[in-house]
């Protein structure tokens, strides 16, 4: 029983990470970001080959984060420099395309076999509680991150993202350059993701290309909206609700008998589909709203 | 060349089949001012509503496909009478994502009453004809013509009808139209009732051409989006010609890339119009 709440604890945190990175991006910019799942699977391939061919971790961290962030760089110039009403597109057509290439291209990303033995760091140092330990770091990174953006949330960069959010042309008006600050915002939060999927890989030490489904993307859009889109706490908080719901249902299985596999999970998803729906009628602001 | 002839030719047919849900997008788009992710559900519920029909009842696809036309525009309807009505005045990315959680819902019901297996229709078996070596199916050339007509008949209602041309100033201009005193509610009950069942009419030819299942509206999307934005938002005529273009490069694609890569190709094209000619063929804005 503790051995599955700490790894239950572990995925909210990798959760919550993504959802502060789509927090700055849509919480705090208003920028749609249909692909998170692409820049969580970038960071968690990126870091897993590197470390399984030997690369040192850090290093392997580091180039997980840079590939994140390059990515998030040049679909952001490609969509907003234009049409910014093309990001949401743009971003799904990419997470999509992106999965195909990791199912397709087995000389690099070893195919719908996944990449195995993916080595979890330090763990000669904890073989007894290693868990406890990986949840002790995913807990210091979320702690770390969520420093970070409130710092970013009340800088004066932060205030140019909200003013851009509520209306671009003033802030363009007022000398922002707006372009700029909103690929700035889009790539902080695609690093984060790609820091969540690389706490994800070394975790399982195994990842595979079904594990980075659109419907992912679609999680992490329901704990921000259930939270709170603009508080970094709501994000939080909302990652958690999520987890508890969808654990929560499967538990459902054993109250209600004549649910098969197949509807339990076509139950799951409409519920979160139903959820997303009535929170943006009904609360968009969420359960923390924005201060 | 008799090869090459064929990958065109079944492009075409690909292309045919995107056609009605761009066209249904590309004006929702630019009448409502979000792109409407929920396309996609309703070909799947226009698919499922022929399969009831067909199967369930015994009747044949033509009865099936009128049925699936009038399910699926009633099911858009009221989506949008639900759902984006009461948010008609948000951000257009409110609504964007509003209409992700929408097509989770109405997939997963359909999954929840037919579960994920392959499916499909009782249709009588008839033979391809073959002409100069291209085998082209008699289905395929009905869902050519039927797709054609359908585009006329909706350009033809957007510019020689008053509810038309009331549809069209309510897109380039609501507030003036509203001002003017069009009854806008109205315009766009139509306007998603129509876009509705052109949908679902498209999720039985992609039945009748593939196999059916919970997912066959999500794995065209992205395609659909490609045909929209290289026609030029909000133009028809400009959606049917951008949905036989991706269609064909689709097909021939796999003469030079993997067959596996088909449906990376909308991608590349959205790319490539977002960076060449952002206002797509046809030159709207949404």
């Amino acid at each position: 029983m503790i051995g599955y709440l700490v790894a239950i604890a572990t995925l909210v945190g990798i959760r919550a990470l993504l959802t502060l990175g789509l927090n700055v991006q849509w919480g705090l910019t208003g920028l749609v970001n249909l692909g998170v799942v692409a820049f969580f699977a970038i960071g968690a391939y990126t870091s897993g080959l590197l470390a399984v061919s030997g690369v040192a971790l850090p290093l392997a961290w580091t180039a997980a984060l840079v590939a994140s962030g390059v990515a998030g760089a040049a679909l952001a110039l490609a969509a907003l420099r234009l049409r910014e009403d093309y990001l949401a597109i743009v971003t799904l057509g990419f997470g999509e395309v992106l999965r195909l290439f990791l199912l397709n291209e087995a000389w690099l990303t070893r195919g719908a076999n996944g990449i195995t033995g993916i080595p979890r760091p330090l763990h000669a140092w904890f073989p007894a509680h290693y868990d406890l330990f990986y949840l002790g770091l995913v807990g210091l990174a979320v702690g770390t991150v969520y420093l970070l953006l409130e710092r970013v949330s009340i800088s004066p960069f932060g205030r140019v993202l909200r003013a851009i959010r509520e209306d671009e042309t003033v802030a363009a008006v007022a000398g922002k350059a707006v372009v700029r600050f909103k690929v700035q915002a889009f790539v902080i939060g695609a690093v984060v993701a790609g820091l969540a999927g690389v706490f994800f890989g070394h975790y399982l030490a195994y990842v595979e290309p079904n594990m980075f489904l659109p419907q992912e993307t679609l999680f992490v859009w329901l704990a921000l909206i259930l939270g709170g889109s603009g508080n970094n706490r709501g994000a939080i908080v909302g990652a958690v609700l999520l987890l508890g719901l969808l654990e929560g249902s499967r538990f459902a299985k054993d109250l209600i008998p004549f649910l098969t596999g197949v509807r339990l999970a076509a139950a799951q998803q409409m519920l979160v589909g139903v959820l997303l729906v009535v929170l943006m009628i009904r609360r968009p602001e969420g359960l923390l709203p924005e201060r | 060349m008799t090869n090459a002839a064929q990958y065109l030719f079944n492009g075409l047919v690909t292309g045919g089949i995107l056609a009605l849900p761009a066209v249904a997008f590309s004006v929702l788009w630019k009448l409502l001012r979000f792109p409407n992710f929920a396309v996609g559900a309703y070909l799947t519920i226009g698919a499922f509503a022929a399969l009831a029909v067909n199967h369930g009842l015994g009747r044949g696809i033509e009865w099936a496909w009128l049925c699936a036309l009038a399910v699926t525009g009633t099911v858009a309807w009221a989506v949008d009478r639900v759902v984006f009505h009461p948010m008609r005045d948000r951000r257009p990315f409110a609504l964007a994502i509003a209409s992700i959680g929408v097509t989770f819902f109405l997939e997963n019901t359909v999954r929840f009453i037919w579960g994920n297996d392959y499916r499909s229709y009782d249709v009588p078996v008839t033979r391809a004809l073959v002409w100069q070596g291209l085998r082209i199916g008699r289905e395929q050339l009905m869902i050519l013509g039927v797709t054609v007509l359908l585009v006329v008949l909706v350009q033809a209602f957007l510019g020689w009808t008053r509810l038309g041309v009331a549809m069209r100033a309510t897109a380039n201009n609501p507030l003036l139209a509203r001002v003017k005193g069009l009854p806008t509610e109205r315009i766009v009950g139509v306007a998603t009732l129509g876009g509705g069942a052109l949908a679902g009419g498209a999720g039985v030819f992609l039945g009748l051409d593939t196999t059916i299942d919970p997912l066959l509206g999500s794995g065209l999307i992205i395609a659909v989006f490609a045909a929209a934005i290289l026609g030029g938002i909000g133009s028809a005529p400009g959606a049917l010609l951008g949905a036989l273009i991706v269609g064909v490069m689709e097909e021939t694609s796999t003469l030079v890339i993997p067959p596996t890569y088909k449906s990376a190709v909308g991608f590349a094209i959205i790319l490539a119009v977002l960076l060449v000619r952002p206002q797509g063929l046809a030159g709207g804005r949404p």
